[in-house]
C-alpha cells in the first residue's frame, strides 16, 4: 500500500447491486448508531431514560395497589 | 402479595419450564461430562455406535443450548414480561403450546441425535421436520411474548423485553434461513446452500447463536434478575439503552470470524474481526452496568448466594468477551484456530456467562413462583463454589491444552518439517482431556446439587402449603 489514497481507492464502476445494497445498509445503520448515541448521551434525556430504571422494582407495588388485570 | 400475583399472573407455565430447565441442565452436563471422558479415554465408546464422540457431542449441545438454554429463555421471559407490563400473558394455551411443543422437540433431539439422523450443520443438527417444529413453537413463544407487550399497562417497555424482543425476531430469522434444505426422505434433507456460501451461512447462523441466543436472550434476564435480587435498580438505563443497540447493530457482521484462512473472501474475515473489536466496547458496557447495580451494596454478596451467581456470571461474561474478539484477529487466529482454546472459549461463555445467569434467575424465579425460599441456602452456596470451581478447571485445562497444540501443530524442525506428528500432539494432550472431564464432573456436581435442592424446594412449598394457599387466596378474591 503505498499511500492512503491507494488504500481507500474505490473502483466505482466495478460496483454490483449487492455490493450497493451492503454499501448503503452500512451506512444507514452507522447513521442509525449516531443517532442512538446522540439521544441517549444528551443531558436533556437523561431524567426521562433514567426514570425507566425503576421499572422493575415498583412491580410488586403495582400488584399490592389491587390491579388485577381485569379479573 | 403471593396470592394477588398468583391471580395476577400466569406463574404454572414459568413453574414447569424453570424445573424442566434444572432436570435438562443436569442431562446435558451429565452427556457433556461423558464425552469429554471419551476423549481422554476413548475404551468409552464401548464399541457402540450411539456412544461415540460424534454422535452424542451434537446430543449434549443440543440439551445444554435448547433444552436448558430454551427453557431458562421461555422459564424468565414468561415472567419478567408479566412483571414489566403489569399483565398476563396474552394467551395462557399458546403458553402450554410452547411448553409442551418445546418439551416434545427436546425429546425428538434425545431419539434421533444417537441414531444418528443429522443435517451435520453445527448447532443446528435436527432433520427438517424437527426444524419446522423448532420454528413453530418459536414462533408461538414470540407471538404470545410480543402480544403481552402489546397489550401492557406501562407506557414504556422495560430493556430487558427489549433483549428478549431482539432475541426472538432474529432467532427466527437466523434458524429459517439456516434450515432451508431439499428433504429427500422423512430424516433426510440436504442444505440448500453449497461450498463456501454454506459455510457463511453456517457460521452467520452460529455466531448469532451465540450473539442474540446465548448473549442477547441472556442479557435480557441480566438486566431484569439482577436488579430484581439485588433490590436496586440498573446502574445506568441509558447505559442499558446504548448496550442495546450496539449489540444489535454490531453481532450480525461477527460470522466470517471463525473462518478465517479459509475459502471464504478475506475481507469478510477481516470485517468480521474489526468488528468484534469494536462490540468490546458495549459488552464492557453491558457486564460494568450489571456490576455497578451493586455499587455502595456489595455487602450483599456475602449473604445473598443466587445473587453471587448473577455477579459472577458478569464478570465471565466480560472476560469472554474480551477473549473472543482477540481470537478472532488474524495473527492470534493462526494459533487458535481448530485447537482446544476455543473449546476452552466457548465453555467460558457457556459454564461461566450462560449456566451462572440461567441458575440465578432459576433460583430467583423457585423462590418467587413457589411462594418460599429455597430447601437449603447452604446448598446454593456449595452449587456456587462448585459451578465455579468446576468451570474454572475446564477453562484452564482447555487453554493450555489449546495453545500447546497450536505450537505443536506449527513447529518445524531445521528441515523446515514438521516437528510434531499429529498423533503426538493427541498424546500431550492426555492429562489436560482428563483435567477438563474432572472440571466438567465438578460442574455437574453443582448441577445434581442444584436440582436436588429445586425438587426440595417444591416439595417444602407443597408441604408448608405456601402455593396451594396462594392460589386459594386467588380463587377467593
Amino acid at each position: 500500500m503505498s499511500s492512503l489514497a491507494d488504500y481507500f481507492h474505490t473502483d466505482w464502476e466495478a460496483m454490483t447491486t449487492n455490493d450497493w445494497i451492503g454499501t448503503i445498509l452500512t451506512v444507514v445503520i452507522f447513521l442509525l448508531m449516531v443517532v442512538a448515541y446522540v439521544y441517549v448521551l444528551r443531558p436533556k434525556n437523561k431524567d426521562k431514560l433514567e426514570s425507566y430504571k425503576h421499572i422493575p422494582m415498583d412491580d410488586d407495588e403495582r400488584i399490592e395497589s389491587g390491579d388485577k388485570n381485569g379479573r | 402479595m403471593d396470592a394477588a400475583a398468583e391471580q395476577k399472573y400466569n406463574f404454572d407455565v414459568v413453574r414447569w419450564f424453570a424445573v424442566m430447565a434444572v432436570v435438562y441442565v443436569v442431562v446435558g452436563a451429565l452427556v457433556g461430562v461423558y464425552i469429554a471422558s471419551e476423549l481422554a479415554w476413548p475404551v468409552l465408546n464401548f464399541d457402540s455406535p450411539y456412544l461415540t464422540f460424534g454422535r452424542l457431542r451434537p446430543l449434549h449441545t443440543n440439551a445444554v443450548i435448547f433444552a436448558f438454554g430454551g427453557s431458562v429463555l421461555m422459564a424468565t421471559a414468561f415472567y419478567s414480561v408479566q412483571r414489566t407490563c403489569g399483565v398476563r400473558l396474552w394467551s395462557d394455551k399458546m403458553a402450554w403450546f410452547t411448553f409442551w411443543g418445546w418439551n416434545a422437540i427436546i425429546v425428538s433431539a434425545v431419539v434421533t441425535l444417537p441414531l444418528g439422523l443429522t443435517s451435520g450443520k453445527e448447532y443446528a443438527e435436527l432433520e427438517w421436520p424437527i426444524d419446522i417444529a423448532i420454528a413453530v413453537v418459536w414462533l408461538s413463544y414470540s407471538i404470545n411474548f410480543i402480544m403481552t407487550i402489546a397489550i401492557r399497562k406501562s407506557s414504556h417497555i422495560y430493556v430487558s423485553n427489549w433483549f428478549f424482543l431482539g432475541m426472538m425476531i432474529m432467532i427466527t430469522y437466523l434458524h429459517v434461513v439456516n434450515s432451508l434444505a431439499v428433504p429427500v426422505s422423512l430424516m433426510k434433507s440436504y442444505s440448500l446452500f453449497s461450498g463456501v456460501q454454506d459455510a457463511m451461512i453456517q457460521w452467520w447462523y452460529g455466531h448469532n447463536a451465540v450473539g442474540f441466543y446465548l448473549t442477547g436472550g441472556f442479557l435480557g434476564i441480566m438486566y431484569y434478575f439482577v436488579p430484581k435480587q439485588a433490590n436496586r435498580p440498573v446502574f445506568s438505563y441509558r447505559l442499558s439503552v446504548i448496550h442495546f443497540w450496539a449489540l444489535m447493530f454490531g453481532y450480525v457482521w461477527l460470522g466470517a470470524h471463525h473462518l478465517q484462512y479459509t475459502a471464504l473472501p478475506d475481507w469478510t474475515g477481516s470485517l468480521g474481526a474489526a468488528v468484534s473489536l469494536a462490540m468490546i466496547i458495549p459488552s464492557w458496557g453491558g457486564a460494568v452496568n450489571g456490576m455497578m447495580t451493586l455499587s455502595g451494596a456489595w455487602d450483599k454478596l456475602r449473604t445473598d448466594y443466587i445473587l453471587r451467581f448473577l455477579i459472577m456470571s458478569l464478570a465471565f461474561y466480560a472476560m469472554s468477551t474480551f477473549e473472543g474478539p482477540v481470537m478472532s484477529l488474524k495473527t492470534v487466529n493462526a494459533l487458535s484456530h481448530y485447537t482446544d482454546w476455543t473449546v476452552g472459549h466457548v465453555h467460558s461463555g457457556a459454564l461461566g456467562w450462560v449456566a451462572m445467569v440461567g441458575m440465578g434467575a432459576i433460583y430467583h424465579l423457585m423462590e418467587r413462583c413457589f411462594h418460599t425460599t429455597m430447601w437449603s441456602a447452604k446448598l446454593v452456596n456449595l452449587h456456587f463454589w462448585t459451578a465455579t470451581i468446576g468451570a474454572v478447571i475446564y477453562i484452564i485445562a482447555m487453554w493450555v491444552s489449546g495453545i500447546m497444540q497450536g505450537l505443536m501443530w506449527r513447529a518445524y524442525d531445521e528441515y523446515g518439517t514438521l516437528a510434531y506428528t499429529f498423533a503426538e500432539s493427541v498424546e500431550a494432550m492426555h492429562p489436560y482431556y482428563a483435567m477438563r472431564a474432572v472440571g466438567g464432573a465438578i460442574f455437574l456436581l453443582g448441577a445434581v446439587i442444584m436440582l436436588f435442592n429445586v425438587l426440595m424446594t417444591v416439595k417444602k412449598a407443597s408441604s408448608e402449603g405456601t402455593l396451594q394457599q396462594a392460589r386459594t387466596a386467588a380463587a377467593s378474591a
